[in-house]
């Protein structure tokens, strides 16, 4: 198919002030982040104004021989297990609430606000609530599901702290996809769902035979961005556990940041390494996404 | 509100009329469980910055301390004043509205073409912006600030806007949107002889007023929270520095604090869910009218 | 083309005008000082420009990214002239190149006038002193207890050394459910249980510089821990939490009957549990075998890549000098680390308020502020390590001498000299 010129043109005339933007603060800078990936460039190099130094792939030997960076990469991976959780639960409720009744407003803003909650007060109540004396013992005691002396603080177990972490991480992000779901809900023509009505389809039937097939352009942009968000946890990790008990909730950002931002002890290199790593698997996840959700038909000129 | 549109295909929904009462209920009770899942920091914050702190009660004495007996806003006044919060607020106001309306301006513009159009380089501009959405970040804050010396805008509102505005999350988003704007409609107003910004401007962007919307909320929340980036682009202008900046100071290593926190935090949280209650508007169905 | 050149003139002349004056800007970092001491430090830079009229000083309060900002700065070319560093991360910078000596700008003699021995110890790496030593505190400063825990644990008196520490913690949970004291098992981003080798007399580095805390003695120290962890005498959560925050949160709740530490403690208690706070006693904290306390303190380092160093090391030494710190000491109860504080008669106090009390039993006692132990080179990832090691031997994953070798190994291994 020949492009017309002037749909050329216009196209880049469109893009070019993201290009520009683009190029100059994101591009370059993430180039340079991975070439430092190949360098020596720590506190020392640095303190002395000396320029990263190439060593070739000698930063990732020595991120495989970390037995600390692969518990960190594994445990990452589990991460991932929240993303279907999140993203059906942010479907699911994105749907309930997408209905002309009263209240709907109050429910659609009080589930926003985890997501504007800050992470550090967010950790505050969290911690409570897992707490040995906390909220969530006290509700199991009640229901007669656990005794006084069998009880633990869940942050502190080897087993259970991964689980409440990712908890914290579901609660702030349901939220936040919701709001895409939302805002996708509102391209599909209400006709249809009534049409289904007419035949009878139950809730259940419209929900897997109509809402899901349509919302597949935000499901993919929902569950991309979660899977790279699972991917790159941190900020949960950092406040609520710091990565233990054990290294048990280390996850892999954990370890670039340390690395990086470990003060004048840095290593840029290292951590660049490191990030490179992250960003390969997330490459590799985000493109399975996208063969999964991606239709060619919606490909249209 | 399209309910009257609606009307004759609800009603013939009456058929299963009998289930709805009940399906009702259970509805607004899943609702409220998640709402209260959602909602207990936010509630116990409140509770806690409403406190009268003289009067002596623990804030972790539970479930006292979410009925608070003496209640003041003392704890407002406090953290505004000892942190000269005013300046503060107006910075994030000054700084978020510019960013939001960047984004949406950028994102709009860039997406329109990735949506629409097969162009030579399409694929691979618009592969390039997704990968930026994987690949390691951690240390872009370092070359940024050198870029921004360059440009001169270190210390200023420009340097911490400008590198934050166009991001793949805002292209990609919109771009997901526009996709699934109906070709029909297009075509017709090409036939018309409408320009391309024409259509963009007068049929894709009030289709698409719901992803604007979030695309808008999500910017003011990460802008209004963010406190790195300032605070690395602001280090030499104090007088600059957003809210998120300055609150952080309440956590400082002699200012332990819970109430003065707590209320620090829900100053921060409250612009932001009333800019929430004020967009959500726009994720209603058939305000426009557009579609039909 | 004539307003460029008008501004050109313009700015010309006000540069030429600016020289004219000789003034220097002084930029000065803190380290989350403001806004509760705004008042103290706008008060003595305003003494300090009054006293060296060339010098104009800039201040900014840094919080949480401290370092980063830092770091940054150095990279844009406008770094800081004086930053205001704790020992850790002095000893870090130094190592790492970014501070000059102390010595190029104040001799030595008047340094050792100034300040304790150990106090410009604490600042020494590779032979040479890197800061101005500023405030500081004694982590074993005071005891400060609840009396009516005590009571009902039938204990009539405070312990009176570290062993007696280990039997009261049982006895108090025992009898009352409440924790005896939090012990500093593995604070984050430092290595503190070292320091319970420094305080029981136990060396960690030997002759040559490599690490010895590996031995039976050292063993059967943390041993005792592990006991009193695993029997559920120490709150769970002292793994994972800072000592000193988890401490003051739990005893003003009635939930720990002891705090080992300084007067800083007693002012969240006064905040958050003022009833408790009038209750509380102070006394002297016991100590260990090796009749030594443990402390950190702040200093004032003068970075590498700063453009004024003459005037930043003026402005360095006026605050950290005996009648600035012993000011400071008036505002918040710190421990001032200059020899003149020993017989400053503000820290002979008889009130009965604990922080007045507590203030006047420390003040005075700024030698004995000492870590324990020196920073290694690489310290972040060995602190880890003997971090997770002292973790898993607490957990019952490792036995204390396994957990220790293992550690002692490690830091052996990627020490960086």
């Amino acid at each position: 198919m020949r492009v017309p010129w002037r749909t050329t043109l216009l196209s880049y005339t469109f893009l070019a002030p993201a290009l520009i933007l683009l190029g100059v603060f994101t591009f370059y800078p993430l180039l340079y982040g991975s070439y430092l990936g190949f360098t020596e460039y720590n506190g020392a190099r640095f303190a002395q104004g000396l320029d990263p130094k190439w060593v070739g792939t000698a930063n990732f030997e020595k991120l495989f021989a970390d037995p600390l960076f692969m518990t960190a990469l594994q445990n990452s991976l589990k991460y991932l297990l929240v993303v279907p959780a999140l993203q059906l639960a942010a479907l699911g409720v994105a749907v309930l609430v997408n209905k002309q009744l009263p209240g709907m407003a109050i429910f659609r803003a009080g589930f926003y606000v985890p997501v504007v909650t800050s992470i550090s007060l967010a950790a505050v109540m969290w911690e409570w609530v897992f707490n040995r004396e906390g909220t969530l013992n006290w509700l199991l005691r009640s229901l007669g599901l656990t005794s006084p002396e069998a009880q633990f603080g869940w942050l502190n177990s080897e087993v259970w702290a991964f689980w409440a972490v990712m908890l914290v991480t579901f609660w702030r992000g349901f939220g936040y996809y919701m709001v895409l779901y939302l805002a996708g809900l509102q391209n599909i023509p209400e006709e249809l769902e009534e049409a289904a009505v007419l035949d009878g389809a139950s809730a259940w039937q419209r929900f897997w035979k109509i809402t899901v097939p349509l919302m597949r352009p935000t499901i993919l942009l929902c569950t991309l961005l979660s899977t790279i968000a699972a991917l790159r946890v941190l900020e949960e990790v950092l406040v609520l556990t710091n990565g233990g008990p054990l290294n048990s909730t280390y996850t892999a950002l954990m370890y670039v940041f340390s690395k990086a931002f470990q003060g004048f002890d840095f290593d840029y290199g290292l951590a660049s390494a490191a990030g490179l790593v992250v960003a390969a698997v997330a490459l590799v996840l985000s493109f399975v996404n996208f063969k999964l959700f991606n239709r060619p038909e919606e490909e249209q000129t | 509100m399209s309910l009257t549109a609606a009307t004759p295909a609800r009603a013939a929904g009456r058929t299963v009329a009998w289930r709805q009462p009940v399906a009702l209920m259970l509805r607004y009770a899943v609702l409220i469980l998640i709402l209260l899942f959602a909602l207990f920091p936010f509630i116990w914050t409140l509770a806690i910055a409403l406190t009268d702190k003289t009067a002596g009660t623990s804030i972790y004495a539970f479930p006292q301390s979410l009925f608070p007996q003496r209640v003041t806003l003392h704890n407002f006044v406090d953290v505004f004043r000892s942190f000269a919060l005013g300046k503060a607020l107006w910075n994030s106001v000054v700084i978020t509205a510019l960013t939001v309306l960047g984004t949406l301006l950028i994102s709009a513009l860039a997406a329109y073409p990735l949506a629409r159009f097969r162009f030579p380089g399409s694929a691979l501009i618009f592969g390039a912006i997704l990968a930026t959405l994987v690949l390691p970040s951690e240390t872009t804050f370092i070359v940024n600030t050198l870029t921004l010396k360059k440009l001169g805008l270190l210390g200023t509102y420009g340097g911490v806007v400008i590198p934050t505005i166009a991001g793949a999350f805002g292209i990609f988003l919109m771009r997901q949107a526009f996709v699934s704007v109906p070709v029909a409609l297009l075509e017709a107003a090409r036939l018309d002889g409408a320009s391309e910004l024409t259509i963009l401007t007068r049929i894709m962007l009030p289709l698409t007023k719901p992803s604007l919307a979030a695309l808008g909320i999500f910017t003011t929340v990460t802008t209004w929270n963010a406190y790195f980036w300032p605070m690395l682009v602001l280090s030499g202008a104090p007088d600059k520095a957003p809210m998120a900046v300055a609150v952080l100071k309440l956590k400082g290593q002699f200012n332990y604090d819970p109430f003065n926190i707590a209320a620090g935090a829900i100053i921060m949280m409250l612009p932001v869910l009333i800019v929430f209650l004020a967009a959500q508007r726009l994720f209603l169905r058939g305000m426009e009218g557009a579609v039909k | 083309m004539k307003r460029a050149l008008s501004i050109l003139t313009l700015s010309l002349g006000m540069t030429a005008l600016s020289s004219a004056n000789a003034q220097t800007t002084v930029t000065f970092w803190t380290w989350y000082l403001s806004p509760k001491f705004d008042n103290y430090i706008k008060t003595t830079i305003a003494a300090f420009e009054k006293a060296n009229p060339g010098i104009k000083v800039q201040w900014f309060d840094k919080q949480d990214s401290m370092v980063q900002d830092f770091i940054a700065s150095v990279n844009l070319g406008n770094a800081p002239d004086v930053v205001n560093l704790n020992i850790d991360e002095t000893q870090k910078a130094a190592q790492n190149g970014f501070l000059r000596a102390v010595s190029d700008f104040t001799p030595t003699a008047t340094l050792n006038r100034t300040f304790y021995a150990q106090s410009l110890r604490n600042f020494t790496t590779g032979g040479k002193v890197y800061a101005y030593p500023w405030y500081g505190w004694i982590n074993e400063g005071v005891l400060v207890y609840n009396p009516e825990l005590l009571q009902k644990a039938g204990l009539s008196r405070a312990p009176r050394s570290s062993s007696e520490m280990l039997t009261y913690a049982k006895t108090i949970k025992d009898k009352t459910g409440a924790y005896g004291w939090v012990p500093a098992l593995k604070d984050p981003n430092t290595a503190s249980f070292l320091g319970f080798f420094y305080a029981e007399g136990l060396p960690i580095y030997g002759a040559d510089g490599r690490a010895v805390f590996n031995s039976p003695r050292h063993a059967a120290l943390l041993n005792q821990y592990v006991t009193l962890f695993r029997g559920g005498y120490i709150p769970e959560d002292a793994v994972r939490r800072e000592a000193f925050q988890l401490a003051t949160e739990l005893y003003a709740q009635n939930r720990v009957a002891m705090i080992v530490g300084g007067p800083q403690a007693l002012t969240r208690i006064k905040d958050t549990n003022p009833g408790l706070y009038a209750k509380t006693v102070v006394t002297g904290a016991p100590v260990g075998p090796a009749n030594v306390q443990t402390g950190g303190s702040m200093a004032l380092v003068i970075p590498r890549a700063s453009k004024n160093p003459e005037a930043a090391a003026k402005l360095a030494a006026f605050f950290t000098n005996n009648a600035n710190q012993l000011a400071f000491a008036k505002v918040v109860p710190v421990v001032p680390t200059t020899l003149g504080a020993q017989s400053a008669a503000q820290f002979k106090v008889t009130s009965q308020d604990p922080i007045a009390k507590a203030t006047g039993l420390v003040g005075a006692s700024g030698r004995f502020i000492n870590p324990g132990y020196k920073a290694p080179g690489n310290s972040d990832d060995l602190y880890k390590n003997f971090n997770d090691n002292i973790e898993a031997a607490l957990l019952g994953r490792k036995s204390a001498q396994q957990a220790l070798n293992d550690a002692a190994a490690y830091w052996n291994a990627n020490m960086k000299k």
